[in-house]
């Protein structure tokens, strides 16, 4: 009798169903995944209008680094931690020896990320117009959530590379929280040198950085008329990012630690 | 299953396996028929996880030819995994997920039609009814192992590969295991298993294959293989008991030193 491979559709339905529990499952490190975001949101508010005095769009920037930052924990803290632990109990190779290719594996992996990015946005965006009056034309919705996934495609890629990179799931958490932590300090100074407008070069490292494109595109993408050409050149260095950072992860991921 | 009795299901021609310079498996040579348990007995080290990690295609060989129930496991890889159940050393499952979900994943992954009545049927079959819905890191090691041995085989599978399956088990359990793997064998199941176990090996296994240092050095039933030794000065060297047993031909063709 010739045998039959399972559907791949119904393998990754399969797989998804279970991702999904399994996110469910742990909603507690969800909630503080956007707890930060959400902090910065409402502990933001007077800057909004300070920034609004100035000339800025304090809304556009308080929005955007909430997405950003929020975009940094889910590929950091969220997908790499999860993939580590699970190589390191062997939940991979398990699935590796059923009749369904690798790359559903991973593959629902990442759908369950991008629920989560999209999760996130509307987070920021509903707790933005509720609590710090914040609204974007449906336009800007729209975009923010594009340029949001491009975003979240470099930060879950910047994960990939650090699980392909290193094996202990133990030495993975404390690297991801490592580059956390310099993302966010990277990201505050930047702000506050974008604001002040001086030293120059370092504004220029920050702003070209993965934190400085991806908040860059998401900041341009709220209000789309002003999209200029810097917005396009850190959309396309976004794009770039993402690439080399997901072939590098790919490249050196083992499925086991041994 | 549509298997005939005798005929081989997994057949392993020149198969070598290299983790950089270290050659783990050394053109090894071997087949499992249907309806037959054939143990892998060896010192650790001896090849034998990486010889079962080839057949399941988590490792790539560095020559030979491996099929399973006719599929080239390197040209065909989902066909011969489609006819393959494993239960692997540190099975694991995602610890978040129940008893209840872990068989709904599997089903789902084979496309096996999983009723709410043969989802009961299963769980009264390896007496886990109660443990439904407690989460896999909750439940015992025999019970890992029932769960683990469910999902190796919820497709029906023409070949199971268990490796060490009654590792850290009590005897109980053990017993209980023996049984569902000769059960499994009654069906018409090839199984191939991994053992350090000498009580085991003798007590299920049809044949058994001895490895060391890569190679396999012996290929036989249990007893054929202490009746061709019993005379090896290097076996009787060994023997505690006064008679022969398979522990004892194991060590005299395998030596004494302890493996790191």
């Amino acid at each position: 009798m010739e045998t039959q491979i399972p559907k791949t559709s119904a393998a990754l339905s399969a797989l998804l169903r279970a991702d999904f529990k399994t996110q469910w499952r742990n909603r507690r490190s969800v909630i503080l995944l956007l707890l930060v975001p959400v902090i910065i949101l409402i502990s933001w508010k007077g800057l909004i209008e300070t920034l609004n005095k100035m000339g800025k769009n304090g809304g556009t920037f308080v929005l955007s680094t909430c997405i950003t930052i929020g975009l940094t924990a889910i590929g950091l803290m969220g997908y790499s931690n999860a993939i580590a632990r699970d190589r390191d109990k062997g939940v991979f190779q398990r699935l590796r020896v059923t009749p369904v290719p690798t790359w559903s594996i991973m593959g629902s992996r990442l759908i369950v990320q991008l629920l989560m990015i999209f999760l996130l946005t509307t987070f920021v965006f509903l707790i933005g117009s509720d609590y710090d009056k914040v609204t974007l034309s449906p336009a800007g919705y729209a975009l923010t959530y594009l340029t949001a996934f491009v975003g979240g495609a470099l930060y879950l890629g910047l994960g990939q590379m650090i699980v392909g990179l290193v094996k202990n799931a133990e030495t993975v958490n404390s690297t991801t929280r490592l580059v956390y932590f310099v993302f966010i300090m990277v990201g505050t100074l930047g702000d506050v040198l974008l604001i002040k407008k001086e030293y120059k070069d370092f504004r220029n490292i920050i702003q070209w950085s993965p934190y400085g494109t991806v908040k860059t595109i998401i900041a341009a993408s709220m209000n789309p008329t002003q999209w200029d050409n810097n917005a396009t050149m850190a959309f396309l260095v976004t794009i770039a990012y993402a690439a080399l950072f997901s072939y590098l992860g790919i490249k050196n991921f083992k499925w086991n630690t041994q | 299953m549509n298997t005939n009795p005798g005929s081989a299901i997994l057949n392993v021609e020149d198969l070598s396996v290299s983790y950089g310079s270290f050659h783990a498996v050394k053109h090894i040579s071997f087949d499992v028929k249907a309806g037959e348990i054939f143990g892998f007995l060896g010192p650790n080290g001896a090849g034998k996880t990486s010889t079962l990690s080839a057949v399941e295609g988590l490792v790539k060989p560095q020559s030979g030819i491996i099929t399973v129930a006719g599929y080239d496991t390197r040209k065909k890889p989902l066909y011969a995994r489609a006819n393959l159940g494993v239960q692997l050393q540190a099975t694991s499952f995602q610890p978040e997920l129940t008893v209840t979900e872990i068989i709904k994943l599997y089903a789902g992954i084979y496309c096996v039609d999983l009723t709410k009545e043969k989802l009961h049927n299963i769980l009264e079959e390896i007496k886990l009814e109660g443990s439904a819905s407690k989460k896999f890191k909750e439940l015992s090691g025999g019970q890992q192992q029932r769960v683990s041995l469910v999902i190796a085989t919820i497709h029906d599978p023409v070949l199971v590969l268990m490796d060490e399956p009654t590792s850290g088990l009590d005897p109980q359990s053990r017993r209980q295991l023996w049984e569902r793997i000769e059960a499994m064998r009654e069906k018409g199941h090839g199984i191939l298993l991994t053992t350090h176990s000498m009580e085991e090996a003798e007590s299920v296994c049809d044949r058994i294959a001895i490895m060391d240092h890569g190679n396999v050095i012996a290929i036989d039933t249990p007893q054929s293989l202490i009746d061709r030794h019993r005379n090896d000065p290097s076996v009787i060297s060994v023997s505690r008991k006064g008679k022969i047993t398979l522990e004892d031909v194991f060590i005299g063709l395998t030596g004494r030193t302890v493996r790191a």
